[in-house]
Order: C-alpha cells, then sequence, then structure tokens
C-alpha cells in the first residue's frame, strides 16, 4: 500500500483541481482559492519529499501503471521542484491577480492542471505519456498567458506561443512516430534497448532525435528555438511567467534527460562524434550568447529577464550535453540547477511584482529608478534574486552555475570552450542583472515620471520570504539538496 | 511489401481519376447559362445582408468545444463497452473515475452558466 505514495502527488493535484473547480462553480468569489491551490501543491510536494525520505519498493506497484508513469527518484525530485514553482506562482497570482482585478477562479484552475501536466510529462517513460503531459501542460498555459482578455500584449503573447507550440509539438510528435516505426517501441527503455543491439535504421533514428530535440529545445526555449520567449513572457500576467520559466523549463529538462539518456543513450547516439552531445551543446552556446548579448540592449526588467531565461536555457545544456559522459555528475548540477534556478526565478518575478500597485507597474528599469532608497524593504528581494541569477556567492545561483562549470570542465576536450563560452557570457550578463540593482539604488526617476509604488499582499510576501530563504540556504549550506539531486541522478541512470 | 498495397494506390489513383475528370467534365460538357441569380453570393438559401467580416457569437465555438468533450466520451465508452467482461473491475472503476471527473466538468460547464443559449 505505502508504494502508492510514489504516485500520490499525482492524484493530490488532478483531485484538488477538481475540488477548485467545484468550490469556484458554487461559490464564486467566496473562498480564498489561491491559499487553497498552494496549500495542495505544497501538500503534494511534501508527499514526494517523504516518498523521497522513506525509500519504499516500487515493485509493489502494478505493472502497467510503471510501464507509463516512472516510479523512481528523479521523478520524485522533479515532483518537488514543480509543485515548489507551482506553490510560489499560486502564492505570487494571489497578490498580483487581486491587485490588479483580474482575480478569477479559472485561473488557479488552470495552474494546478498544468503544474500536473508538468509532472506527469516530467515522469514519463512513454511516448504516449509525454505527449499527454506535454498537452495537458501547455494548454492550461497558453490560456494563462492570454488571461488578460483586454491586453493587445497578452493576446499577441499567447496566440505566438500556442502557434509556435504547436508547430513545435507536431514536430517532436513526427519524431516520436519516426523513432516507434525504427524500433517498434513506445516505451522510452525499449526503444533504448533496441538502439543499443543496433537493430534500427540509424539515418532514421539521427533523423528522430533531431526532431525530438528541436521539440523539446522549444518548450526550455533554447535558441533557435526561442523566438516566442520575449513575447510570451512580457505579454502574460506576471505569476505566469513566472510558472512558465520555473515549471514548465523543469518538466522540458527533465523528459530531454529521460529522452536523451534512457532512449537515446546508446553507443552511437550519445557519441560526441555521431549523436546528440555535440548538437546540444551546439544549443547551449547559442543560447548563452543569444541570451546574454540581447538581455543587454533590453529597456523592460520583464523583457530581461526573458532573456536570462533563455541563457540559462543554454547553461543547464552544457551540463545535459554532458551527460553522455559524466553521468551522474552531469544530471545532478542540471537537477540542482533548475531547483536554484525555481527559488531565483520566484524571488525575481514575485519581488518585480510587490514593487508596483494597480497602475503604478513596475516593469522597465525606469520604473525602478530609486525605488531601492524608497521603499527597501521590498527591493532586497530583487536584489538577492538578480545575484543569484547571476550566480554571486553565496546564494543558490552560485554553486548551480559551480557544479555545471565543473562538471564540464572534468570531461575536457572541446568542453573546455563550452565552459569558457559559459564563464564569458555570464560576464556580459552581469551587466543587465546590476543594472537592475544600479537603478535601484543609485537612480533617482525622471521628473515628472509616475513613481512605481509596492503593493501589500501577504500572499507575494510570504512566497519571497519562503523563496528567499532557500535561495540563501541553497547558496550558503549546498550539500544536502545536492545529495538530494546524486540521489535521484542515480536512480535515473540504473 | 509494395505489392501487398498496390490495391490501395489503384484504389486512390482511381478516386483521383474520377473526381478530376467529372470536374473536367462537367465544366467542358455542360451548358453554361449565367442568369442574375446565379451571379450573386450564396448563403444558405436566403439573401445576403450585412458585412462579409462577420464576428461570430462565442457561443457557437463554446457549444462546439462541449460537444467534443461529449463526443470523446462516447469514443471511450463504446471500447469499454464492448470489453466489459474482460476488463472486469478495475475497468468498471477506471470507467467510474473518467465519468466523475466528466461530471465535474458537466457540473462546472452548466453552473457557469455554458448551456445558456440566451444571456
Amino acid at each position: 500500500m505505502n508504494a502508492w505514495l510514489l504516485v500520490a502527488p499525482l492524484g493530490v493535484l488532478a483531485f484538488a483541481g477538481l475540488g477548485i473547480m467545484l468550490i469556484d462553480a458554487f461559490s464564486p468569489g467566496r473562498a480564498e482559492l489561491a491559499g487553497v491551490t498552494t496549500t495542495a501543491l505544497l501538500m503534494a510536494g511534501l508527499i514526494s519529499v517523504v516518498a523521497l525520505l522513506s525509500g519504499v519498493d516500487p515493485g509493489e506497484l502494478p505493472r502497467s501503471l510503471r510501464a507509463f508513469i516512472a516510479v523512481d527518484h528523479a521523478g520524485l525530485y522533479f515532483d518537488v521542484v514543480i509543485c515548489a514553482g507551482a506553490a510560489l506562482s499560486a502564492l505570487l497570482a494571489g497578490g498580483y491577480l487581486k491587485e490588479h482585478h483580474l482575480e478569477r477562479g479559472e485561473y488557479y484552475v488552470l495552474l494546478i492542471f498544468s503544474a500536473l501536466g508538468a509532472m506527469i510529462l516530467a515522469r514519463a517513460v512513454d511516448l504516449i505519456t509525454l505527449f499527454i503531459g506535454l498537452e495537458t501542460m501547455s494548454l492550461g498555459v497558453y490560456c494563462m498567458i492570454a488571461y488578460r482578455r483586454t491586453s493587445i500584449r497578452a493576446t499577441e503573447g499567447a496566440l505566438k506561443y500556442f502557434l509556435l507550440g504547436s508547430f513545435a509539438a507536431a514536430i517532436l510528435l513526427f519524431g516520436t512516430a519516426l523513432i516507434y516505426g525504427a524500433t517498434g517501441h513506445t516505451d522510452l527503455a525499449g526503444i533504448g534497448n533496441v538502439l543499443a543491439a543496433g537493430g534500427a535504421d540509424a539515418r532514421l533514428v539521427l533523423l528522430a532525435l533531431a526532431l525530438i530535440v528541436v521539440g523539446l529545445a522549444f518548450k526550455v526555449s533554447a535558441v533557435p528555438f526561442h523566438m516566442w520567449t520575449p513575447d510570451a513572457y512580457e505579454g502574460a500576467p506576471t505569476p505566469t511567467t513566472t510558472f512558465m520559466a520555473v515549471a514548465v523549463k523543469t518538466a522540458g529538462f527533465a523528459i530531454m534527460l529521460r529522452m536523451l539518456i534512457t532512449a537515446f543513450g546508446d553507443p552511437l547516439s550519445a557519441s560526441p562524434e555521431t549523436g546528440w552531445p555535440p548538437l546540444i551543446a551546439g544549443i547551449a552556446i547559442l543560447s548563452m550568447i543569444y541570451g546574454n548579448v540581447a538581455g543587454l540592449a533590453q529597456t523592460s526588467v520583464k523583457r530581461m529577464l526573458a532573456y536570462s531565461s533563455i541563457a540559462h536555457a543554454g547553461y543547464i545544456l552544457v551540463a545535459v550535453a554532458v551527460s553522455y559522459a559524466a553521468r551522474e555528475q552531469a544530471i545532478a548540477s542540471v537537477l540542482y540547477y533548475l531547483l536554484a534556478y525555481t527559488v531565483s526565478n520566484v524571488l525575481a518575478f514575485g519581488s518585480l511584482i510587490l514593487l508596483g500597485s494597480r497602475g503604478k507597474e513596475a516593469v522597465t528599469y525606469e520604473d525602478l529608478a530609486g525605488a531601492g532608497r524608497r521603499h527597501p524593504l521590498a527591493a532586497l528581494p530583487l536584489v538577492i534574486g538578480v545575484l543569484s541569477l547571476m550566480g554571486f556567492p553565496p546564494t543558490a545561483g552560485f554553486f548551480a552555475k559551480y557544479y555545471v562549470l565543473t562538471t564540464a570542465l572534468s570531461i575536457g576536450g572541446g568542453m573546455v570552450w563550452v565552459a569558457i563560452i559559459l564563464v564569458l557570457s555570464s560576464a556580459l550578463g552581469a551587466y543587465y542583472y546590476l543594472k537592475v540593482i544600479v537603478f535601484l539604488f543609485m537612480k533617482e526617476p525622471q521628473a515628472g515620471a509616475p513613481k512605481a509604488v509596492p503593493m501589500r499582499s501577504g500572499y507575494v510576501a510570504f512566497a519571497l520570504v519562503l523563496a528567499g530563504y532557500f535561495v540563501i540556504k541553497m547558496g550558503v549550506t549546498p550539500e544536502p539538496y545536492l545529495r538530494m539531486a546524486v540521489d535521484a541522478a542515480q536512480s535515473f541512470i540504473s | 511489401m509494395f505489392w501487398e498495397y498496390l490495391p490501395v494506390f489503384v484504389m486512390l489513383l482511381v478516386a483521383v481519376l474520377v473526381a478530376v475528370g467529372l470536374f473536367v467534365l462537367t465544366s467542358s460538357v455542360g451548358p453554361k447559362k449565367m442568369t442574375p441569380e446565379k451571379a450573386i453570393p450564396y448563403e444558405g438559401g436566403s439573401e445576403t445582408t450585412g458585412a462579409e467580416g462577420l464576428r461570430l457569437s462565442v457561443k457557437f465555438f463554446l457549444t462546439a468545444i462541449l460537444f467534443v468533450v461529449f463526443d470523446i466520451e462516447a469514443v471511450f465508452l463504446y471500447p469499454w463497452a464492448g470489453l466489459f467482461s474482460r476488463l472486469g473491475w478495475i475497468g468498471l472503476v477506471e470507467m467510474l473515475v473518467f465519468l466523475s471527473v466528466l461530471g465535474v466538468t458537466l457540473a462546472y460547464a452548466w453552473k457557469k452558466g455554458a448551456f445558456e443559449w440566451e444571456k
């Protein structure tokens, strides 16, 4: 019976989502849906933590379930990261939507089902589950971007993301169809076995691999599949942007790792000469350089954070690219990075929400001018957030980058050059992160310019305290989190 | 491999030939008499009114989406009913879970007013 703990997080979210739908339909406007949603997500996350620590035997679960959903520690780890990201986004939404008169129950329903889809995607061990999870996650996110119906920018962002997302899903689907045709399997382990035995047409496999990588690179907003990112990130309500940057990205990297390691882990596909490592490394280099260079030119902080998210996708992809050799270390550094990135991003976006009230939003650098001196307490989380995204010690972001860097260096060869690009491009990125701090504390708003006024919200404050605690904690004592990541990585390989 | 599928290709070829042939035949052999009635745009037999860039009410899309949702239910129910005895208790429980999820969505759509045509 205990083994059901391993899939309980998914059940809790599905149940909570339906419950919130009913609450919203039968007593609209009376219940604190943000609180209910956050509680459900935190509960699902806690169950995952308990399941991680208790070490129950997944063998007790029926085979028909295990054939579609991963019940390993990596799956639980992704549950924790996605639930944490979604719960913090729900808290931010609780403050943001009320402040901007957007409070409607649908948002939380979409959020919770999107998080469920992300968790299914992160746990997919079959091509069918993969697609169901991907679409469940994406459909909710499209609606959450277009949530501010009267805003043209929100509609534009949502439409761009929706159209390109449909194409990316079709490309991914084509890739999965080809790999099914080449191997006759839809389960990732089965595909891996056939490929390892050399029983498939190598050209067909390479084509399928390329198509699948394109589809997944789109979801994690890596260059050159990033075109939608700035518009969608900027147009969306900020809690949605947070959710996209943390939960969607985490799920995307989870399934990318599962695909590359479990299905395409054979010597031919995972070789630095003929397989995916150079492809992923190339995408990583492009993302790092493009994200950081384009980020320099932005005047909107929200848009800058969108480019920063492209650059971070590049950093994570460096670790994914080396996972063909230093498997355990590389996967662990991806997992650690995702957790660190989640809390840092919530801190940055959350404090951007906190710094603006209705009609007096803080979106551009100019809006932030002098805000740090006028409202030091509201600006503090933004400072910690951008420092962590920059990779400044002692924050979570520092160790995240450090582990990726040491992993890349341990491989040697061409990867040293990728590591050098990582360091140089993140030094470039430091400029636009530090610009936020400069505007907060060293500039004054231009005469007559509207001043951003912080909003008051217990939800947002709570989310910032939680995220801030973990950003500092993971930066001072990274060991327990790293151990968790290593443990999850081991279950990935075996 | 190829010869097994030959009838399919022959079938496709015949279908294309018949479709194209009929078009060519009617346009080349048939008489053409242009009358003013034939020149006006056709709209369901009634006379055309208003601009051509017509805005459709979102109600139609809502109805279409609801139809799809509950049509999928039928798609799942038929094969399940056919295999009812072989699927046993697990099949029954799974179908009940599926139906109760749909029940919740039905209650949601109803309460939110998705079924009210005039509002």
